[in-house]
């Protein structure tokens, strides 16, 4: 035992044996198995926030779609609303315009339609036609009068 | 040893992760196998009564009304428009039991619907969609569905659903007619009703149990066509004035019914069409039923001596007479069948051809028309446009009668020399008459500005309006200078006519009518008076017809001249016409 360790001391190292150095080269033995165990965490807080991220997200755009889609709703029903009022003032406006109600306010205010008309040449002050004043028969009657109502009314 | 343990125990956790794979493979088979034979059921057998049954669920299809067109007046006024309204509608499956009379109460109250029927329509099993009003107004609609939101009722919903409305009421409405609930009756909104009405859209949607829309539900829509304005001819100011002049006149003649029309000589374009009595287009049912279409298209009647206008200038065109032809008028002409009389006796008198239209002379015309060839009188009175409808667009007009040339005899022929024999309604009259204001060339008479398609597939308006001569221009001229004879106090029939300041052509009709129950002349009569001014340059064609019942007082000259008067002043104001200036004829009328 001492002699080979003094003999291995004493050879110089130069002198191996090759036949030993093969055999200590190939010589295996257990290694450890180095289980550097990398952390789940990270990944399922990723997955778990990509979820949960994406599923508020997509809660948060359906509502505000929801949101402005009743928005769109309520101030389309105004347009409308307003629409509506709008044309029930021209309605109102047009009714207005009527050549009835028009003469009616007309004659209220005294106004009378002339008779004949004359035409007034500014350049030489001269009227061609015949100026005629206008008078309270000038202006047809508005209304029918009550016979010819009655008389509609006995019709039907 | 442990080693052997390990893998002994590797061996067994496999066979049970297979074992385990195994059982979940054959549940997820039997899943897909119940969803494959579902899918079959579904989409193999009867696929569309599921779909069908999924659409009734929950999707709602609503029809779009489309706008129905305008109609204005020549100025943009609008004679017949269409409002928003709102059709209110019900969903009866959100109607409890007890709720439906309080709400059909409510609803009978507020919108005036019938309580009975809308009491059913809320109660209608199996329903989810009944009409409860049509065509309220939108303010009030909506007023009266918050109403009802805020008493608990959620049933009720709103569609759109046009009004049509008519704000100058009576004027115009003649020729506009009206929409009755099923449709157009009568007039542009009959004939035109195609082109108004447009086409309706459609909109499909999703909507919850509760019946309210899905905001993000599938949905599709297809957008109405809305319906084409009409812009007439007409002057509304005009119009209106029209009306109520010739309603004064109608009731101080007592008189059954009166037509007015005025015409733009030079473009044939109506600017008037009125008829007396008439009714409220927004209102029809207030009137008789009788009195909601225009006479002046649909009547037909004798136009009286108002045709000899047309008689005198086709001889006049026709090379046989000239204006100043001297005639020799006997008080009484005995012809075929019968003796011809004048308006008065009279002995035997020396008129020239002016004498014998200012005086109106039925013997005088029939002395002169004894000059025409066989059946040259029916070819002129063709031409002018007698026995032709005038088809302006307004169903129901009445193409008038002039005998055919079968028919046609010397009897007939000296009858319809002064009016008689031959039935015209009163536009196709005052187009005859504008022949003679327009230099001879007629026009035809039109109401729709533009171009318009009827329902019937014609084609009508000024851009179509055709022209052709039918007298020369020479024989109109001398026509207008017999016809200002009419007018002129010392010549004419010393009645009003005359447009002070105005060189007036005119003629008096006072024509016998026909009773159409016994087909005799019952003793009523139709005064008329057509005529256009300034004559020498004329602008409008005025033409006023009045029926009388028997037995009345009056005149063509003494009752229309007035009213054919006042309407030409107010025309001549209107438009801003001056005096020509120039003098009027002097024709001699005796000899």
């Amino acid at each position: 035992m001492s002699s080979t360790a003094a003999a291995q001391a004493r050879r110089p190292r130069w002198a191996t044996n090759p036949a030993t150095d093969a055999l200590q080269r190939a010589r295996l033995f257990l290694v450890p198995r180095s289980r550097a165990k990398a952390s789940k965490v990270p990944f399922i807080v990723l997955v778990s926030a990509l979820l949960v991220g994406g599923v508020v997200g997509l809660l948060c755009f359906n509502t505000s779609m929801q949101q402005a889609a009743f928005s769109e709703a309520k101030l389309s029903q105004e347009a409308t609303d307003l629409a509506a009022k709008q044309e029930s003032l021209e309605t109102q406006l047009q009714r207005l315009q009527n050549p009835q109600s028009i003469a009616a306010r007309a004659q209220a205010h005294g106004m009378v339609i002339p008779p004949t008309p004359a035409v007034l040449h500014v350049p030489s002050g001269k009227v061609s036609g015949v100026a005629t004043p206008a008078t309270a028969v000038s202006t047809p009657r508005l209304w029918g009068t009550e016979y010819r109502h009655a008389l509609m009314v006995i019709q039907r | 040893m442990s080693q052997q343990s390990r893998s002994g125990a590797g061996t067994a956790r496999r066979g049970r992760s297979q074992i385990r794979l195994r059982w979940g493979f054959l549940v997820i088979a039997i899943v897909l196998s119940v969803f494959a034979a579902r899918l079959v059921q579904l989409q193999a057998f009867d696929p569309g009564a599921y779909a069908a049954a999924a659409a009734a669920s929950n999707i709602q299809n609503v029809t779009l009304p489309a706008t129905r067109g305008t109609i204005t007046d020549r100025n943009g006024k609008p004679l017949a428009d269409s409002v928003d309204g709102l059709a209110i509608t019900a969903d009866p499956t959100l109607v409890t039991p007890d709720q439906a009379p309080a709400l059909a109460t409510f609803l009978a109250n507020k919108l005036g619907v019938d309580y009975a029927a809308t009491l059913a329509a809320l109660r209608k099993p199996d329903s989810r969609f009944q009409y409860i009003a049509h065509q309220v107004p939108a303010r009030k609609a909506n007023a009266v569905l918050a109403e009802a939101r805020s008493q608990g009722y959620n049933a009720l919903y709103s569609q759109r659903d046009p009004i049509r409305e008519y704000p100058a009421h009576d004027v115009a409405a003649n020729l506009i007619g009206f929409m009755g609930t099923d449709g157009a009756l009568g007039g542009i909104e009959h004939s035109f009703n195609d082109m108004l009405a447009g086409t309706d859209g459609k909109e499909t949607y999703e909507v919850a149990a509760n019946g309210t829309r899905l905001p993000l539900g599938s949905s599709s829509t297809v957008e109405p066509v809305d319906g084409a304005d009409i812009k007439l001819t007409i002057d509304s100011d005009l119009q209106w004035y029209v009306q109520r002049v010739l309603r004064q006149a109608d009731e101080a003649a007592n008189a059954v019914n009166g037509m007015a029309v005025v015409i733009d000589t030079k473009t044939g374009q109506v600017l008037a069409l009125a008829d007396d009595p008439t009714f409220d287009a927004d209102d029809p049912s207030a009137s008789p039923a009788a009195d909601l279409g225009a006479r002046s298209l649909s009547q037909v009647y004798e136009p009286g001596s108002v045709e000899k206008t047309l008689t005198v200038s086709s001889l006049i065109d026709a090379g046989k007479i000239t204006d100043t032809t001297r005639e020799v008028v006997p008080g009484a002409l005995y012809r075929e069948d019968t003796v011809i009389h004048d308006a008065w006796s009279h002995g035997t008198l020396h008129w020239t051809l002016a004498g014998v239209i200012a005086q109106s002379s039925n013997i005088g015309t029939v002395l002169a028309a004894d000059r025409f060839g066989d059946g040259q009188l029916h070819a002129y009175l063709e031409k002018f446009g007698l026995g032709q409808r005038t088809n302006i667009g307004i169903q129901g007009e009445s193409p008038g009668i002039l005998p055919t040339m079968k028919q046609w005899n010397h009897e007939i022929q000296d009858r319809i020399a002064f009016g008689q024999s031959v039935s015209v309604n009163a536009l196709q009259m005052a187009a005859a008459v504008n022949t003679i204001a327009n230099g001879g060339v007629r026009i035809d008479p039109e109401i729709v500005m533009g171009k318009a398609t009827t329902d019937t597939g014609d084609v009508v308006g000024t851009d179509v309006a055709t022209k052709r001569r039918v007298i020369s221009k020479k024989a109109a001229t001398e026509m207008m200078m017999m016809m200002e004879r009419v007018t002129d106090p010392a010549t004419g029939g010393g009645y009003e006519g005359l447009v002070p300041g105005y060189r007036t052509a005119g003629k008096t009709g006072t024509a016998q009518r026909v009773n159409e129950d016994c087909g005799c002349y019952d003793g009523s009569h139709t005064f008329s008076f057509a005529g256009f001014a300034p004559a020498d340059k004329p602008r409008f064609t005025v033409y006023v017809a009045i029926n009388v019942p028997p037995s009345t007082a009056g005149s063509g000259g003494g009752t229309a001249g007035p009213v054919f008067e006042k309407i030409m002043s107010y025309a001549l104001h209107k438009y801003g016409v001056a005096p020509t200036g120039t003098k009027a004829s002097q024709l001699p009328t005796t000899w």
